[in-house]
């Protein structure tokens, strides 16, 4: 066997909240029998963009907020690889986006996992797009991304998890890379992943998730329902975590690339095999 | 119409269609240009356009001639113009003996507009139209069969064109344009333009058949045939082009074009894209690629093989988006922060686009890297007959990728291995226990996150000597002209034609020349400077207002002195007869300065 890298050991402060998403991640691979060398997994920039030393997959850290383009790129050049995103919300809602609108909005089938800590941990606690009105004299309102996700056409699978729910949580992981692995398309998790060193909210986000899996009524699949119901708990100041939204529509690999083309990293691309088809495609550019 | 009593065969033939944007003036030069190669000229096409979709002045330009031509000539010999303005405009360049055909649908052309020997035909092309098709568009038919006529082309020669032209237009299109070429041919009877009467002798030959291409899709076209397989960019005139190329044929060849939403998201889609093998390009123009300089970065950091084109246009900001200028180098050269390696090639000619940049594509992935290939607005977008492409002079070697069998022989896999000539073999995702950790940040040779201060010495040397190891792989110069001449010429991208001719003329005033032709911009090789020191005076033309390549050539080592600046940054393009006049002043003021010193 040829030895690679050696993951390394999270740096993480004691008590971080991306310990839990590290273990769920892990425990989702392992439960379904992804191959290390079958995913490819990216890394934001911030405490959370560190995610990917610490396992053994191809690991691929991007520019900040570059996340999403970079996933979309390699799955729709290899469609068989198992392409995970990883990010903190100043990564994926603040500079990066606007590619999650549009990756929301193109549908690819990959797994974004975005640990959210309501701040800028990396660079020392400012506010962040989630931040609350208030924290650190931030005088915007707290975005809510699943909203965001529930406006664009093209969602399939949006879906908020907390580390202190940790079982819950690696049930999510596994059905997010169901999902992704199924070509169904993207799977938006958002993980409520405490910075206790510039954020603690553990106290505050133990007391206002309400998960919706234990409420028989609520139904994913029904988008108004689903926005009138987030509209309301961000009402009572209710953090609602479970499946939230689930929705069919093509990924974008199976529309965006020709059928009967397999991977493109992985087509022939030998220049004596095909100078016939080059020197057939100049012929009929002659004039 | 007066007509000579020998039709001349055409040795250079200067034709400008204009009119308001959106009058189709590029379909008339277009179909012009395509009658003309088919009759065995080369040709050469070029348009002026503005930055919009419909008005203000546009024009295209065609030159048909035997031998070698690179740019436009100096003189026009036909002027048809849909907007009489355009004859004001370029009433100064028309030689004697032009022949100007106008729609005079909204009016005749002011009295002693002209010189009395040009031949001057108006007919109501856009009335026409609209009387027997309802369309305006129609009166470019019509206007091009009176063109035809006068230039002597066969009447069934111009059919067979239209029906090749409009075939896949359907066949009402394909209809209206038939009937409007055979209005525009009656108009041309009643101008007294009778058919095979024409100035010149042009018949169609099957004998040697030519590509008629613009820059842009010889470029596409090259990276396709090294195997370039994805692309993603955003649309940005002028180096659309090359997306919509790609997206039409790459497909056919298992490849991915795909459109982002803006140009962060296209360069990281590329550099995703290629971590998994796939050889990929994306192009871009001006803001596109200020915007795309942190992306450049990365791959230079985390050697992340890419091709960037850049169809430079005329800066800064949004600048002149439709015309040319060479004032990127810098920023391609030094652009982004810190200090990474990436290498610069420049294409003179419209086979250069194709060689160049299937050469670039094969050298991203032997030194694992970002290589520019520098175009610009004009030789992006203008089209030239150029020889059918050599497909095997392209290289397409999977060096220094190992597959899972090579992984499974060594006893440890490095992705950053430190090796001789500072290149790291990789393996692509999917390749059992080839794993590796890609990152931007300083690293160890394993891909960890790494700031010791040893280790990130040896990696910023390694990564930087591959610039070195390069150096036998990188294009060398094109070299034209007497190469014992004293005086010299430098330029790249649209200068090549422009310089040549120049050269032809000063020869003609007895001043030998020679042009290096540098196709390697960065890094500047020895033989650019070898060729300054055996010159006593170097010409390097350049479109931008700091001398972009001359001060770089400086400041890798030529002598200064010898430098002579032809700057050009006014969006127009140098004329032959501008840069023979400027070389002519300084030869003059340089011969009666060194007369005063004897
Ligand atoms: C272009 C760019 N701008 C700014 C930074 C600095 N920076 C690094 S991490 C970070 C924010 C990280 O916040 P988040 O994404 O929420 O990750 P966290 O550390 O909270 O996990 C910023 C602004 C950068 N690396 N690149
Ligand atoms: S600073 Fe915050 S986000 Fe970063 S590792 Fe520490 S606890 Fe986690
Ligand atoms: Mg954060």
């Amino acid at each position: 066997m040829t030895t690679t890298f050696t993951p390394s050991r999270p740096y993480w402060c004691a008590g971080c909240g991306d310990y839990g998403v590290l273990q769920a991640l892990e425990n989702g691979l392992r439960q379904l029998g992804i191959a290390a060398h079958e995913a490819l997994v990216v890394a934001g920039i911030g405490c959370s963009g560190s995610l990917q030393n610490n396992l053994s997959c191809y690991g691929y850290h991007t520019l900040h907020g570059r996340v999403l383009p970079s996933c979309t790129g390699a799955k729709l050049a290899n469609p068989e690889l198992t392409v995970i995103g990883v990010g903190g919300d100043g990564d994926g809602y603040a500079i990066g986006g606007g590619h999650f609108m549009h990756t929301l909005k193109r549908n690819p089938s990959i797994t974004y996992i975005v640990m959210n800590n309501a701040t800028y941990g990396l660079t020392k606690g400012q506010p962040s797009p989630t931040s609350l009105n208030g924290f650190e004299n931030n005088v915007e309102e707290d975005l809510d991304p699943v909203l965001l996700g529930l406006s664009m056409p093209g969602s399939t699978f949006l879906a908020r998890g907390y580390t202190g729910q940790p079982a819950q949580l690696t049930r999510l992981v596994v059905e997010a890379l169901r999902h992704a692995e199924a070509g169904k398309g993207f799977a938006y998790l958002e993980v409520l992943s405490p910075c206790v060193t510039y954020n603690d909210t553990y106290r505050e986000w133990r007391t206002a998730v309400f998960d919706v899996e234990q409420d028989a009524t609520y139904d994913p699949n029904d988008r108004a329902a689903v926005f009138a119901r987030l509209l309301q708990c961000r009402a009572e100041r209710r953090l609602p975590i479970g499946l939230l939204y689930r929705n069919e529509h093509p990924a974008l690999e199976s529309v965006a690339l020709r059928k009967d083309n397999g991977p493109a990293a992985l087509v022939d691309i030998d220049s004596a095999l095909l100078k016939p088809r080059y020197e057939k495609l100049m012929q009929s550019l002659m004039r | 119409m007066n007509r000579p009593e020998t039709r001349l065969p055409v040795e250079d033939l200067n034709i400008i269609v204009a009119g308001q944007g959106g009058d189709g003036s590029l379909t008339v030069i277009n179909l012009l240009a395509t009658v003309l190669q088919q009759s065995g000229l080369k040709v050469y096409t070029e348009r002026d356009v503005l930055s919009r979709i419909k008005g203000g002045l546009t024009s295209a330009t065609l030159r048909a001639f035997k031998g070698d031509r690179y740019c436009i000539g100096g003189h026009i010999d036909l002027l048809m113009a849909f907007d009489p303005d355009a004859i004001e405009k370029r009433a100064k360049q028309l030689a004697a003996g032009s022949i100007v055909i106008y729609d005079n649908s909204g009016g005749d052309i002011r009295e002693g507009l002209l010189d009395p020997d040009v031949r001057v035909y108006g007919a109501p092309f856009a009335r026409q139209a609209v009387k027997s098709f309802r369309r305006d568009l129609f009166k470019n038919s019509i206007g091009f069969a009176v063109a035809g006529r006068a230039l002597g082309l066969a009447d069934d020669f111009m059919r067979a064109t239209f029906e090749r032209r409009f075939a896949r237009s359907g066949p009402q299109n394909l209809k209206y344009n038939l009937d409007a070429l055979a209005l525009g041919l009656a108009l041309a009877d009643e101008l007294g333009m009778s058919a095979g009467h024409g100035l010149y002798e042009i018949v169609p030959t099957e004998r040697h058949q030519r590509l008629l291409i613009t820059g842009n899709d010889a470029a596409a076209f090259g990276f396709l045939a090294a195997g370039g397989r994805f692309f993603a960019g955003y649309p940005i005139t002028p180096s659309t082009d090359v997306m919509e190329w790609l997206d039409k044929y790459i497909a056919d060849f298992g490849g991915v074009v795909r459109q982002a939403e803006d140009e962060l998201s296209a360069i990281n889609m590329a550099l995703g894209a290629a971590l998994t093998g796939v050889r990929t390009m994306t192009a871009t123009s001006g803001p596109g690629l200020s915007l795309m300089q942190e992306g450049i970065g990365q791959a230079g950091a985390a050697e992340i093989p890419l091709v960037v084109i850049d169809v430079q246009r005329g800066g800064p900001s949004t600048g002149l988006p439709t015309k040319p200028e060479q004032s990127d180098f810098d920023l391609m050269i030094f652009g982004g922060h810190g200090e990474f390696t990436r290498a610069v090639l420049a294409p003179g000619s419209t086979e250069d686009c194709f060689y160049l940049t299937a050469l670039a594509t094969e050298l991203s992935q032997r030194y694992q890297m970002p290589i520019y290939v520098a175009l610009d607005q004009a030789l992006g977008q203008n089209s030239a007959s150029v020889e059918p492409f050599d497909f095997s002079r392209v290289t397409v070697d999977n060096r220094p990728r190992y597959s899972a069998g090579e992984v499974a022989q060594r006893d440890i896999y490095k992705r950053y291995a430190f090796t001789e000539n500072g290149v790291s073999p990789y393996t692509i995702p999917g390749t059992p226990d080839g794993m590796w950790l890609v990152t931007g940040n300083e690293h160890d040779e394993f891909g960890h996150v790494s700031a010791a201060p040893g280790n990130r010495k040896k990696q910023m040397d390694k990564r930087a000597s591959k610039l070195v190891s390069m150096v036998p792989d990188l294009p060398r110069a094109g070299r034209y002209g007497d190469p014992t001449a004293k005086i010299g010429f430098i330029g790249v991208g649209l200068t090549y034609g422009t310089i040549l001719e120049a050269m032809e003329a000063l020869a003609d005033h007895g001043i030998a020349t020679q042009y290096f032709q540098p196709k390697t911009v960065w890094p500047v090789l020895d033989e650019t400077l070898e060729f300054i020191a055996s010159c006593d005076r170097v010409y390097v033309v350049e479109y931008n207002s700091t001398a972009q390549l001359a001060k770089l050539f400086v400041r890798e080592g030529a002598d200064g002195s010898k430098i002579e600046n032809v700057l050009k940054y006014d969006g127009a393009v140098l004329q032959i007869s501008e840069l023979v006049a400027e070389v002519l002043s300084h030869e003059v003021a340089h011969y009666e300065r060194e007369v005063n010193a004897a």
